[in-house]
């Protein structure tokens, strides 16, 4: 993994749309540099109008940037019209061809290649195999499961072994189970075959399950890149925070810095030294204290909380818990080993220190 | 700000020219109408805004005998706009929501009028419902006066409803029936999803129908010829100035005068359906439509579509059956004389000249019609709408006007220095004996019908699909061909067969382009009609339909052959 | 693909039409051709035959003619203009499109059927009369018309037709020769009120025709685009008499309407049309022009009418009449003044236009 050579690199990407309204413009995408690794399974993540599908649109093709240059294996590709990228999208909505059969779906992009006609029909077939439709090959798009549709997609996109391979929010138009099933699917078959792939989502846990890296964005801008791990444990602003997971934000903590990118902050009773992953001058900074990262003990010693709610969720029991002025989410996992406490109930809060992590305020 | 816009226009200019041969087709289309259409119409303005036209158009507006003309255009356009759509609603509805018999039937019978060769229906009317009719004389022993806004409407209406029929129908067969469902779960029922939902959706396709109907009742010449009594109308009026006043000045204000309502609903629907727009085919069809099935909404509409039926099966009825006796409407006894003197006389070469340059048209027509829809719908370049506009003028320009405006432009060549950029186009001497003018005038006016089908199926289509293609290596030009023509099929060969019926049957705009080497049927019709040869002109008409019978049995079985389950799948047309 | 597809449609559409494309040779001559169409075919087939010309036509109406050979005067796609009335001709004169033609056949034609000038030539006489449909007339109980007050009567209210004058010189004729017959009256009255020193009808004489066809209006179901188009609603039944040219109402009788349709002529005095002919200026196939020009004059070309009913009267004193054709000497005709008619066109229809067919009917 340390010898990764850049397959995809973005410089200083700019698209502005013309303003609905008004005769100005509006940055979709605002100044975004990014470099996307052979082989990397990579993820736009963010809200609805981040810019993270006009950034793969731009990838595909399908816009120009205002400013700045694609490269693609270091040559620049930013001119280049989508079918000469050679890239392959997923879409949302699969945009199967619906006068087509499915072999004929899967066959579409070779045959645009001129292959042979033998390679193309064992093409198809094995890519058929791979997602288990080998035997609805005759059928039509609209004779088929939401689930089989994408699937088809997924394969017609496959098929063309693509230099990289983008998803538009693939799953969202799926149900719940089947969006699980196809998840584990893609993953599966991307790091079998190895295919360089950038994803688009809104959804924080499709994005952990399947990335190497995540983008977080919000209003046209990279908030963060890193991997599942960074981006959950180590957000860099509080937007990823909060968008990521749960959070429960303590802020205008006092903190001294100690050196050595080391600070002191006094924390629910208790002053201790965490890492600090930032510039840092001023007094006071805001505290990230994940859910599961609280505990709650019935222990006078510590700190007492009153628990104004609690809910059972099996796996995990969820508390909302009064400390102070504030209000905290508690979850305890595995609720077997510990009991469920009542609501009114006082008990005495704790952390686990490895979980601090500090934001600028 | 202002520089960053201008950035942004080059930059979509450039995504045009990042495929030269996109570029090249769009190039080709903006040269085409340009020539074809746009300089004709500016040679009119032209004409217009001379000297001798601008004080003309004062005389007109404030004369009171102009005034009436003009109302009674307008009122004519709406009528016929209104009426004509309702009846191409009610077919389409007919057809999609109801289970009823003869649905096969009835839509055959819907496409008839398509053929609708102009004085025929007019005349067949006459025949039957004028003051000596068969039906309003003999039958109920009235003395009809069909004469006017009423007999027009009825000859109007259905000659042109087809193209609000199939404009409808194809929209509503496309409409995502979970729209329905998600509607009904929501509690409404059958009269509050068809308010609320399935014609909010069909607005569109509504806003267009009544457009083409407007314009195509605002040019038509045959009928107001015919039955308009002294219900005079601009295009008759343009028609009367030339014809009767030698006056090709007048023409062309009154010609002005003319396409300002012409105009001003084309602007109006354009701004209304941008406004509106939906999508709702996407890449994952479901389900089936849902029929209603309340008895009096079935068999009321059932009755009253089956009546319109009866009448359209009546008048081309007479139209066959006076093809075949002495003196159609008095003298019934059989003859061949009519078919002898259309076969073996004069009409033989009308026929040839005719069903040629009407094939070589269609073609032409129909695929132009889906390209600049492709590249309006699809693409974002510099006069997109002008381009789209300049297109629509072939059609919402009445047919007198391009004839005139034909003449002025190119009765000599365009040069450009020493190089003849084109020939002369219209007379005897004109490029092929003045064929190619006539082409190009069958393939203007029938261009607009296939663009706004074209238009109306793809604004349909989720352009995802597309861009499906174009990621899977295709370029625009395959992409064209085998995504995105094969998915506006329906409408492609709706285009084909409108543009060669309509050629086959267009007389204005062409009254001033047949030159000796070029007989035109329709011209002839005109002809026997004024000479009161209605068995000769029925006969032309009989002939003129069953051509293009044959013409679309070939369409179909050239567009539509490609799959037999798709053919099936989309039921019929 | 795209383009290359329309490549080839453009190669088709060329090459179809290369083979149909006609040859620019001598021998060819294009004729604008204004009579029925049964006619002109008759007259290009004869011709042909007779000078081995390769002989082609168009048929237009005379104001169509009219504008046709004005848009193309630069480079005029026909070369001889045959048929239509010679008001026509006149106007066409006037604008310098037609050019003076001293064929030796002129002489055989009677001065009254031709050009002081020159320029054109009559080549057919038809008079003007009433076609009825006796069927109706009986169903209303009217007499066929033999006056032009006949047609006022209230029993014919709606069961009238003639063409506009704008559009028709059928209807043209009509309207001048009731102007004649007023000027006649007037003149009867007192000397100067009804011509002018001129020989014009005056003002009054038009007002009083003017008069005359308001009260028609009344009686006017249609006014038809084409002149003869009236005979046909007759036929029909859809009107009761029609105001068109004898020879029209001939030709409906002898095509069908035989029985149905009757011709009456009114007393007091009916009016007449001289077809023209003329050369087109700057014709490009002008000796053949002026050779069909020669032909068109002679009594055998004038004996073709008809073979095909078009029983228009020659001008040519030698060629054969049919028994079917109006007699002109058994009726009586207006002095027919066609310089006065063409110089009142314009003010007249427009008038008409304004005051008459668009006024409401009762």
């Amino acid at each position: 993994m340390s010898e990764r050579s850049i397959r995809l690199k973005l410089e200083h990407i700019v698209k502005a749309f013309p303003d609905r309204g008004g005769g100005g413009m509006v940055r979709a995408v605002d100044d975004i540099s990014l470099d996307i690794y052979s082989g990397e399974f990579l993820t736009l993540l963010g809200p609805s109008g981040c810019g993270k599908t006009t950034t793969l649109r731009l990838i595909a093709g399908f816009e120009l940037p205002t400013e700045g240059r694609i490269l693609l294996d270091g040559q620049d590709i930013t001119p280049q019209p989508p079918n000469k990228r050679d890239m392959a999208l997923v879409f949302q909505n699969y945009a199967l061809f619906p006068h087509m059969s499915v072999y004929d779906n899967v066959a579409y992009g070779l045959e645009t290649r001129r292959l042979p006609r033998q390679q193309i029909r064992d093409k198809v077939q094995a890519s058929l195999k791979q997602i288990g439709l080998e035997k609805l090959d005759n059928r039509r798009p609209n004779q088929l499961s939401g689930g089989q549709q994408q699937r088809v997609a997924l394969a017609r996109s496959l098929v063309m072994e693509p230099r990289i391979l983008l998803f538009d929010e693939p799953l969202s138009n799926l149900d719940a189970k089947l969006r699980v099933q196809m998840r584990s699917e893609i993953h599966r078959l991307q790091r079998r075959l190895g295919i360089t792939s950038i994803y688009v989502t809104h959804d924080q846990v499709e994005a952990m399950a399947l990335s190497d890296r995540i983008v977080v964005m919000n209003k046209g801008r990279i908030e963060q890149i890193g991997s599942p791990q960074e981006i959950y444990r180590y957000p860099a602003t509080r937007f990823v925070a909060d968008f990521i997971g749960r959070a429960n934000f303590i802020e205008d903590v006092p903190c001294r810095n100690t050196g050595g990118g080391q600070a002191q902050v006094d924390l629910l009773g208790k002053s201790l030294n965490v890492p600090i992953r930032f510039e840092h001058h001023a007094e006071k900074v805001t505290v990230l204290l994940r859910p599961e990262a609280l505990v709650l003990r019935e222990d006078p010693s510590l700190k007492q909380v009153v628990i104004d709610q609690a809910m059972y969720l099996g796996s995990e029991v969820e508390y909302v818990v009064s400390i102070d002025d504030r209000q905290l989410v508690v979850v305890e996992q595995d609720p077997r080993l510990s009991r469920v406490y009542a609501e009114g109930q006082t008990v005495g809060i704790d952390f686990v220190a490895e979980a601090v992590h500090l934001l600028p305020r | 700000m202002q520089a960053m816009r201008q950035s942004q226009q080059v930059k979509r200019l450039q995504a045009i020219f990042r495929d030269p041969l996109l570029a090249v087709v769009l190039l080709l289309m903006v040269f085409f109408v340009t020539i074809t259409i746009v300089l004709p119409l500016v040679a009119m303005v032209g004409e217009s805004l001379s000297p001798e036209g601008l004080p003309l158009f004062e005389r007109y507006l404030s004369n009171p005998v102009y005034q009436t003309i003009l109302m009674n255009t307008l009122v004519l356009g709406t009528v016929v706009g209104i009426v004509g759509t309702l009846v191409g609603f009610l077919f389409a509805f007919v057809q999609v929501k109801l289970r009823v018999p003869f649905k096969r039937a009835m839509h055959i019978i819907a496409l008839i009028p398509v053929i609708s060769p102009p004085f025929a229906v007019a005349t067949a009317a006459i025949v039957l419902f004028g003051r000596s009719g068969t039906i309003s004389r003999g039958i109920f022993g009235v003395r009809y006066d069909i004469y006017g806004l009423d007999g027009l409407t009825l000859v109007m209406s259905l000659s042109f409803f087809t193209i609000a029929y199939l404009n409808l129908r194809g929209m509503m067969e496309a409409l995502d029936p979970a729209l329905d469902e998600a509607a009904t779960n929501l509690g409404a029922n059958k009269w509050r999803i068809f308010r609320t939902v399935t014609l909010p959706m069909l607005l569109p396709g509504i806003a267009s129908s009544f457009l083409l109907l407007f314009v195509e009742a605002l040019a038509d010449l045959g009928n107001p010829l015919v039955m308009g009594g002294n219900y005079e109308v601009l295009a008759t009026r343009v028609y009367v100035t030339i014809i009767g006043l030698y006056d090709t000045t007048g023409a062309a204000v009154l010609s002005i005068i003319l396409l300002v309502p012409s105009l001003t609903v084309f602007l109006v629907q354009r701004y209304w359906i941008n406004r509106i727009s939906v999508v709702t085919v996407t890449g994952k069809p479901s389900g089936t439509p849902q029929t209603i099935d309340h008895p009096l909404v079935r068999w009321g509409l059932f009755g009253i579509v089956i009546f319109i039926c009866g009448i359209i099966v009546l008048i081309y009825g007479t139209i066959i059956h006076g093809s075949f006796v002495r003196v159609p409407g008095v003298r019934w006894d059989f003859t061949l004389e009519h078919f002898d003197f259309v076969l073996n006389g004069i009409g033989a070469q009308a026929m040839r000249d005719t069903t040629a340059l009407s094939a070589l048209a269609t073609p032409i027509a129909g695929l132009i019609g889906m390209v600049i829809a492709y590249l309006v719908v699809r693409k974002d370049f510099l006069g997109r709408n002008l381009l789209d506009f300049s297109t629509m003028m072939g059609i919402a320009v009445p047919g007198t006007i391009i004839g005139i405006g034909y003449i002025l432009m190119f009765n000599s060549p365009i040069m450009i220095g020493d190089f003849t950029l084109i020939p002369k186009l219209t007379g005897g001497q004109g490029a092929f004996g003045g064929a190619l003018a006539i082409i190009l005038v069958y393939v203007i006016r029938s261009a607009p019908a296939a663009l706004r089908t074209g238009t109306a199926a793809l604004s349909q289509i989720d352009p995802s699909i597309e861009e499906a293609s174009l990621s899977l290596g295709a370029d625009n030009a395959r992409t064209f061909r085998r995504i995105t023509l094969p998915l506006i099929r329906p409408a492609f060969l709706a285009g084909l067969i409108y543009a060669f019926a309509r050629s086959m049957t267009t007389i204005s705009a062409i009254i001033f382009l047949t030159t000796p080497q070029t007989k035109i049927m329709t011209q002839q019709i005109l002809n026997e009609v004024e000479n009161g040869r209605y068995g000769n002109a029925f006969a032309y008409c009989v002939i003129l339909i069953i051509i293009v019978m044959v013409a679309i049995s070939v369409l179909y079985f050239i567009v539509g052959a490609r799959t037999g389950a798709e053919r099936r799948l989309e039921g019929g047309l | 693909m795209m383009n290359k597809k329309l490549m080839s449609l453009a190669g088709i559409v060329g090459g179809l039409l290369l083979v149909g494309a006609p040859a620019f040779a001598q021998d060819t001559l294009t004729v604008l051709c204004t009579p029925q169409e049964d006619w002109c075919v008759a007259m290009t087939a004869a011709f042909e035959e007779q000078t081995g010309i390769d002989t082609n036509y168009v048929r237009l109406s005379s104001g169509e003619s009219l504008a046709r050979i004005r848009a193309a005067a630069d480079n005029p796609e026909f070369s001889v203009w045959w048929g239509g009335p010679a008001d026509a001709f006149e106007a066409a004169a006037e604008e310098g499109l037609i050019e003076i033609y001293d064929s030796p056949n002129t002489e055989a034609i009677p001065e009254n059927y031709r050009d002081e000038a020159g320029y054109w030539t009559g080549v057919y006489v038809g008079a003007l009369g009433f076609c009825s449909n006796l069927d109706v007339l009986a169903e209303l109980g009217v007499e066929a018309p033999t006056s032009w007050d006949d047609l006022l009567a209230p029993e014919l209210e709606g069961f009238v037709a003639m063409a506009h004058p704008a559009t028709s010189g059928t209807a043209f004729t009509a309207f001048w020769t009731v102007v004649t017959l007023n000027a006649d009256a007037l003149e009867a009255e007192e000397a100067g009120t009804g011509y002018d020193e001129d020989g014009a009808p005056t003002q009054a004489a038009v007002d009083n025709a003017f008069e005359y066809f308001a009260a028609l209006n009344n009686n006017i179901l249609q006014y038809t685009r084409s002149g003869s188009a009236p005979g046909s609603l007759a036929g029909q039944g859809e009107i009761a008499v029609a105001v068109i040219f004898s020879h029209d109402c001939t030709k409906l009788q002898l095509e069908g309407f035989d029985g149905i349709l009757t011709t009456t002529f009114p007393e007091e005095g009916t009016g007449y049309e001289i077809g023209g002919m003329a050369i087109i200026a700057n014709a490009p196939e002008a000796e053949a022009a002026r050779l069909w020009y020669d032909w068109a004059l002679t009594a055998e070309a004038q004996a073709i009418g008809p073979t095909v009913n078009s029983l228009q009267l020659p001008t040519n004193p030698d060629a054969p009449v049919s028994e079917l054709a109006v007699d002109l000497t058994s009726i009586t005709v207006v002095e027919y003044n066609f310089v006065a008619a063409g110089a009142s066109r314009v003010a007249i229809t427009e008038r008409f236009d304004a005051e008459i067919a668009t006024a409401p009917t009762e």
